[in-house]
């Protein structure tokens, strides 16, 4: 009898895990995801307080920072139940849009631009990283689901 | 020996108590995200009329620096759609652990 009730209970917790994976919406947390928006936040800020100065100047690391970007996008795109944060990165580095990769597309076209304006962006830029790490931040670790 | 309504009635009243400590936790939460967010916005807005007025921002910064405010906000608005579904998954969660625990109280 005390064999089939922990038999039993095995048995509920199994399927309630089963039934919470299921369920879920939203990715888990990924430390990977997590580092990769912080440093790339960090570069991306530190290269754009230079946008004062001649583009041609820095062109090699905007291309370097490019492609970090887009190793960070790709990586998101393949995690399954991800498609939130992936399009918050979408945002991010559109070239035709107004964050970081619009910005270094200004950047280029115009060679160099005002110190307000580059101030101003790197705010903006540094909070547009914070919502996408402040959103893998509070999804749930895998070590919280029993 | 517990029968199914006995179990019924724990689920009832610790469902109850698992409801009442989580929502309202988060609508406080939310609440305080958007309240940050339009004070901030109003601020940036303020300081780029201004530097446009004295000519440290040109109409095509100010411009660019509004659109990337607009995408910050959608960006925003993500982040608060991606944490309501960590909240949902979490609370499932919590159903799904109080469900359990209810039956090993009741016929355990």
């Amino acid at each position: 009898m005390k064999i089939k009730t922990k038999t039993q209970s095995a048995l509920l917790a199994l399927s309630l895990v089963i039934l919470f994976w299921s369920c879920s919406t939203i990715s888990v947390f990924s430390p990977e995801a997590y580092k990769q928006a912080v440093d790339l936040k960090v570069e991306s800020l530190e290269l754009i307080s230079f946008a004062t100065t001649p583009y041609s100047d820095y062109k090699e690391d905007v291309e370097d920072l490019k492609t970090e970007l887009n190793k960070a996008y790709e990586f998101s795109k393949g995690r399954p139940k991800n498609e939130i944060s992936t399009k918050q990165g979408e945002i991010l580095i559109n070239p035709d849009g107004n964050l970081l990769g619009g910005f270094l597309k200004r950047w280029k076209e115009e060679e160099n631009l005002s110190q307000m304006f580059v101030t101003e962006m790197q705010v903006l830029v540094g909070d547009a990283f914070d919502t996408i790490i402040g959103l893998e931040s509070g999804k749930i670790d895998p070590s919280e689901i029993k | 020996m517990p029968n199914f309504n006995d179990f019924l009635i724990t689920l009832k009243d610790d469902l109850l108590s698992f409801a009442e400590e989580n929502l309202s936790e988060y609508k406080d939460e939310i609440l305080k995200d958007g309240t940050n967010f339009l004070d901030k916005t109003k601020s940036d807005v303020e300081r780029w009329t201004e530097g446009l007025a004295t000519g440290s921002l040109s109409p095509a910064d100010f411009e660019f620096l509004l659109k990337g405010k607009k995408d910050l906000a959608e960006m925003e608005a993500l982040k608060q759609v991606g944490l309501s579904q960590v909240r949902l998954d979490k609370l499932t969660n919590g159903i799904i652990d109080i469900i359990a625990g209810s039956a090993i109280k009741t016929f355990l």
